[in-house]
């Protein structure tokens, strides 16, 4: 099975953290849906180029969080997980590229109201009309 | 970083030394933890080579090695060496005149775990099964597939390479990156593989082995090294100079890379980065360290404290 996980390998997070937190996503997210069922850690890490100590810890994690399971020679399962948690998840991955957004703004130098600016552009050509204040 | 913690090794030195002329090895102490890829990384006449013969017992030493947890004393070596696949560094002169299917009948008798179909399936696999004539008369790449599927069709415990590619064209190259990771799905294996091919590390090992001149410079899990392991090129405040950054810490190498901009190495990205920030310094641009760099990095480390 594939799985969209995508590694930046210039983010100054651990790899571990980049893949574990991409991974929550998609299970809050719904994306990966109860019972399915994960790629073997060897295969996950081959697909990834990590290695499997990095990939073992990620389903730990998550399987202390109740996100994941395993079943002794089965494989690693996503877990029932209860629509609070994955309501209160809903916009993680959109904030953490929030974030990266504006640490690109700091990086060129651009003042909060040049930031602010940029975002209603955006904003303005994805949703068009919306609120119908133009003219 | 270097105190990895495992309950088994596949292969473990103590005091390990060759003395030859002009060269020396060792002495080494060092686990390689079972059921990982561990790359051993070098130089050219680093050692590597060295290391996996001594490991087997194919070249005289002093120390001692124990394989998958048996001492490797004369008595029962040759019953742990049943339990391992080893391709060597260049082909053996004395299989010249085999054809693949004399030295895999040879390897069958050797091996009690010996399975034809596996042997067969790999031949396939690596697109290696009309290979016929005497191995001497195979290209390079050929042989090298016929001796990767023998030294992996009793499905050994360990599994040894010494530079497995050199020859492969990179179809060839894939597949056995293929059959090397099915290999080490069944979780209980241990592939050990010196390579000088930093993509092959990448996509393979699970920790890496560095050596230089004999001497093991330190064993890493892969994933933490290039997490830890950047490059920063930073602009500190201009009233503040530059003196400050050599006491930066983790700091591995800096140079001015333009009037006013230094580019760092560090070994603790984390710490060096938050410091910058603490002296008000902008940090320009952050970046993954190449192996190559790394292992540079640690020669010279290595070379000032001798």
């Amino acid at each position: 099975m594939w799985i969209p996980i995508q590694i930046d390998e210039n983010r100054p997070e651990p790899l571990y953290h980049q893949i574990e937190s991409q991974l929550r996503g998609l299970i809050l997210n719904g994306q990966l849906e109860e019972g399915a069922l994960l790629p073997s850690i060897r295969e996950l890490a081959a697909s990834l180029k990590c290695s499997v100590i990095t990939v073992r810890r990620v389903y730990q994690d998550l399987e202390s969080e109740g996100l994941l399971r395993t079943r002794q020679g089965t494989g690693t399962f996503v877990a029932k997980v209860d629509e609070q948690a994955k309501a209160g998840h809903r916009l993680d991955r959109v904030i953490e590229a929030f974030e990266r957004a504006v640490e690109a703004g700091l990086q060129h130098r651009c003042s909060q109201e040049e930031l602010e600016a940029i975002f209603r552009d955006i904003v303005r050509k994805h949703y068009p009309q919306e609120g119908g204040e133009s003219e | 970083m270097n105190a990895m913690v495992y309950t088994d090794a596949a292969a473990s030195l103590s005091g390990v030394a060759v003395r030859r002329d002009g060269f020396a090895f060792g002495p080494v102490d060092l686990e390689i933890p079972r059921g990982l890829v561990t790359a051993i990384v070098g130089p050219n006449g680093s050692g590597k080579s060295t290391l996996l013969r001594v490991l087997l017992k194919l070249e005289p030493c002093e120390g001692r090695v124990e394989l998958l947890g048996e001492p490797m004393d004369n008595v029962r070596d040759e019953e742990v060496k049943a339990r391992i696949g080893f391709v060597a560094e260049l082909p053996h002169a004395y299989e010249d005149a085999l054809t693949p299917e004399e030295k895999a009948k040879f390897a069958a008798n050797w091996y009690p775990g010996w399975d034809w179909e596996r042997y067969r399936k790999l031949l396939r696999s690596f697109d290696a099964d009309q290979a016929r004539g005497k191995l001497r008369k195979l290209s390079k790449g050929m042989r090298r597939k016929v001796e990767l599927a023998c030294a992996m069709a009793h499905n050994p415990e360990l599994l040894i390479l010494d530079e497995p590619s050199s020859g492969l064209d990179p179809f060839a190259w894939k597949t056995m990156l293929e059959e090397l990771h099915r290999f080490m799905e069944q979780g209980d294996r241990t592939l050990i593989i010196a390579s000088h091919i930093t993509e092959e590390v990448k996509r393979l090992a699970d920790c890496i082995l560095f050596m230089h001149r004999g001497k093991v410079l330190g064993c890493y899990e892969k994933d933490q090294l290039f997490d830890e392991w950047r490059s920063l090129v930073v602009q500190p405040a201009a009233e503040a100079g530059s003196d400050w950054l050599r006491k930066l810490p983790g700091l591995q190498g800096w140079a001015e890379a333009a009037p006013g901009l230094y580019r760092l190495e560090t070994d603790k990205a984390g710490e060096t980065q938050a410091c910058c920030q603490d002296q008000g310094c902008r940090i320009l641009s952050v970046q993954r360290m190449e192996l190559e760099d790394i292992l540079g990095c640690l020669i010279r480390r290595e070379e000032r404290t001798r």
